[in-house]
């Protein structure tokens, strides 16, 4: 199988005016619930790192042996898991 | 004959054309030359890019967004109390609030956020006036959202009072998002046929509605039951996890809630050419003709005697259409985080608040069309629906009226409900930061904050008037724009750009607000000092019954005594949070005049 090399055919005036209204309607119907599971599935992640990589921060809350087998699938949410973590919150953050 | 003068029709081809030079005018030149946005400089989105609360979202999305976070009952209900001093007054504070100051918040907030790291309004408020300053914040929005939750509570009790069909319609809207939920999360069902299934139920439910009309028979007591109802709702939507219920139920809430502001703008723009021939075309008559039976006015106080002078009522009462402080909060809390480039806060931010202007035009014609006894008293919130369905009987006349009224009166429910349980939450998640530590953590639970954060308001719905905690809501609305405003000016203040621009706006609206929460909080104030001078007209003018009779009066006085130390309250912390700002904006300006270059060093200084 090879891949393609076409380049995607720039949009008419049509095809553009679909797009945006596409955007509209799922910005109004659907973005913030997206955001809000997006958001429930984060903090699910964050006691997951907490429980798992605790000893990275002085808290081990299961035994180290397991913290390492598990340590693979951890390894690539880390970053985006200091980020989150380290992050300033606010109670105006949680409007919406 | 077509006649374009009696009818609204002229009215909204004006407002959208001035709305146009807004956004593409004064907008723009805004957007280059005092904030000066770059298309190239890199947003928060892509700059702590998370994919989970930073990053880019296409300008269409985060419209849609942004106008469905805003949108809500205040510029449906607003212009109800603003048409007491004339339909001209109102239609051009909804212009002229909308055009100099409401997008200009919106879209200040929006880039304020942007520029300030994604950061939202907690935060810059600490930088900008300090851990007190924050604080203060935190006690105004806390009395803003039980001043919004005993308005919204009174309001949605009002509405199933008042329309027997609703009750029925808004269950099925609940069951509706409760199976969607379930359909979506645990079956896996596609999203279209969720969708389908879902609005099927919905339709189902307002038929149903009609045919089974619900009306309580416990006479005046009826609207405390129907509050208490309420509260149990939003107590379940605050305390539920959110894909359970909220975000399903406002999904399905979504589709009637915007149909109905479509169709009652089409109905308006319409009004001159029913019965009209075109192209050998005749259109379908209206049943009776439709034309603007309000008087325009303008009426310096209100002619029932009750509300006051239009400055500074006029400008509270009519609050989401021209100008939100709720906005901020929304523009700089999420929409802020995904913007994809700086010039998209424009359209987002700008251009979602003129399109709230559209809706409250639209409430504004509904209201014009109504004859002048529909407000005697200002008691009857069914009048928005009354127009809806005059608007839209000439093309919608194969629906009867009863499924009109109950499909327009579940549309004022569906919008008061689901900002409500929004605010709900937002109170609780608010309750829990202030109180999570310390002697009263206790209030810091979830379940006791949210019974707390639906309690008061419902004490306040089921014993004031609606229009009394309407101008509170307003005034503590109103005035948390100004606030924001501000934070605006001293960013722009700081980063050397011209902030007249602002900071009149600004001063208009904290100075206007300020006066509407005195005036507000003077008439209870006098009411209860009425009372000791033997008269009661006062004092039982501003409950709602049962209480507002002579049997009631020690409650009504102490109801009229709760209200005046709420006013107090809230206008003591704005005018310390404002005296804040204004501290941080002169020393702002202070330290940028001894940082400018002058002139006459040819920039020395400076260097």
């Amino acid at each position: 199988m090879t891949e393609s090399n076409d380049a995607p055919k720039p949009k008419g005036r049509g095809g553009k005016m679909k797009e945006a209204a596409k955007g509209v309607f799922y910005g109004m119907a659907a973005h913030g619930h997206v955001t809000a599971a997006l958001r429930t599935r984060m903090y699910l992640e964050h006691l997951f790192m907490f429980i798992t990589l605790g000893d990275m921060l002085g808290v081990p809350v299961i035994p180290p042996y397991y913290s390492l087998k598990i340590l693979p699938y951890a390894v690539p949410n880390i970053k985006s898991w200091k980020q989150r973590v380290f992050r300033e919150r606010d109670f105006t953050d949680q409007v919406f | 004959m077509v006649d374009i003068l009696s009818t609204p029709f002229l009215w909204v081809v004006v407002t959208i054309g001035l709305y146009g030079v807004a956004y593409w005018g004064y907008g723009k030149w805004i957007d280059r030359n005092v904030w000066r946005s770059s298309a190239k400089k890199a947003t928060p989105a892509h700059m702590y890019m998370d994919g989970v609360e930073y990053f880019p979202v296409s300008r269409y999305v985060l419209w849609g967004y942004q106008f469905k976070s805003i949108a809500a009952l205040g510029p449906i209900l607003g212009p109800f109390i603003g048409i007491t001093f004339g339909w001209l007054p109102a239609l051009l504070w909804i212009i002229g609030g909308n055009f100099f100051i409401g997008w200009l918040q919106d879209y200040g907030a929006m880039m304020l956020s942007v520029r300030k790291e994604g950061r939202s309004f907690g935060p810059i408020t600490y930088e900008f006036t300090g851990a007190r300053g924050r604080t203060n914040l935190l006690a105004f929005v806390l009395f803003y959202l039980i001043i919004i939750s005993a308005t919204f509570i009174a309001l949605i009790a009002s509405f199933w009072n008042a329309f027997p069909g609703t009750f029925v319609a808004t269950v099925g809207i609940l069951l509706a998002g409760l199976l969607c939920g379930q359909l979506l999360y645990r079956v896996k069902m596609n999203v279209f046929a969720v969708t389908g299934i879902g609005l099927a139920v919905v339709v189902l439910s307002i038929y149903l509605g009609v045919a089974f009309p619900i009306t309580l028979g416990f006479g005046v007591w009826n609207i405390p039951i129907w509050a208490f109802v309420a509260a149990v709702i939003l107590y379940a939507a605050a305390v539920l996890p959110t894909p359970m219920f909220v975000q399903p139920t406002n999904y399905l809430a979504f589709y009637p809630a915007y149909a109905a502001i479509l169709l009652i703008l089409f109905g308006a723009l319409m009004t001159p050419f029913w019965g009209a021939s075109f192209l050998g075309l005749t259109l379908p008559r209206a049943p009776t003709p439709i034309s603007i039976q309000m008087p325009a006015g303008p009426f310096w106080f209100d002619p029932q005697g009750i509300l006051g002078p239009i400055w500074p009522i006029l400008f509270v009462a009519i609050a989401c259409g021209a100008i939100s402080g709720w906005h901020s909060l929304v523009s700089s809390s999420s929409s802020a985080k995904q913007l994809d480039i700086e010039t998209d806060a424009l359209p987002v931010g700008g251009g979602a608040m003129l399109s709230e202007g559209l809706l409250a035009l639209a409430s504004l014609i509904a209201y014009m069309v109504l004859a002048p006894s529909f407000f005697v008293g200002r008691t009857n919130v069914a009048a928005w629906v009354a127009g809806a369905v005059t608007l839209t009987t000439p093309f919608l006349g194969g629906l009867t009226a009863p499924i009109l009224t109950t499909f327009f009166g579940l549309v004022l429910i569906i919008y008061a409900l689901t900002v409500q349980a929004l605010v709900t939450r937002f109170f609780r998640l608010v309750a829990a930061e202030s109180w999570s530590e310390g002697r009263f953590h206790v209030f810091g639970n979830k379940h006791v904050s949210t019974v707390v954060g639906l309690g008061i308001p419902w004490a306040f719905a089921v014993s004031g008037s609606w229009w009394a905690l309407w101008l509170y809501f307003g005034g503590a609305n109103q005035l948390l724009a100004g606030l924001a405003i501000m934070l605006i000016t001293i960013h722009l203040a700081r980063t050397r750009a011209p902030t007249r621009f602002s900071l009149i706006p600004g001063v208009f609206m904290i100075v206007t607000t300020l006066a509407a929460l005195v005036w507000q909080t003077g008439t209870f104030l006098y009411s209860v000092w009425a009372y000791l001078n033997n008269d009661n007209s006062w004092v039982l003018r501003n409950v709602r019954p049962p209480i507002n009779t002579k049997d009631y009066i020690l409650v009504a006085v102490a109801i009229n005594a709760v209200f005046v130390a709420v006013g107090t309250v809230l206008f003591a912390v704005g005018l310390s949070m404002a005296v804040r700002l204004f501290r941080s904006y002169r020393s702002s300006m202070a330290e940028r005049r001894a940082r400018a270059p002058a002139a006459a060093d040819g920039g020395e200084r400076e260097r």
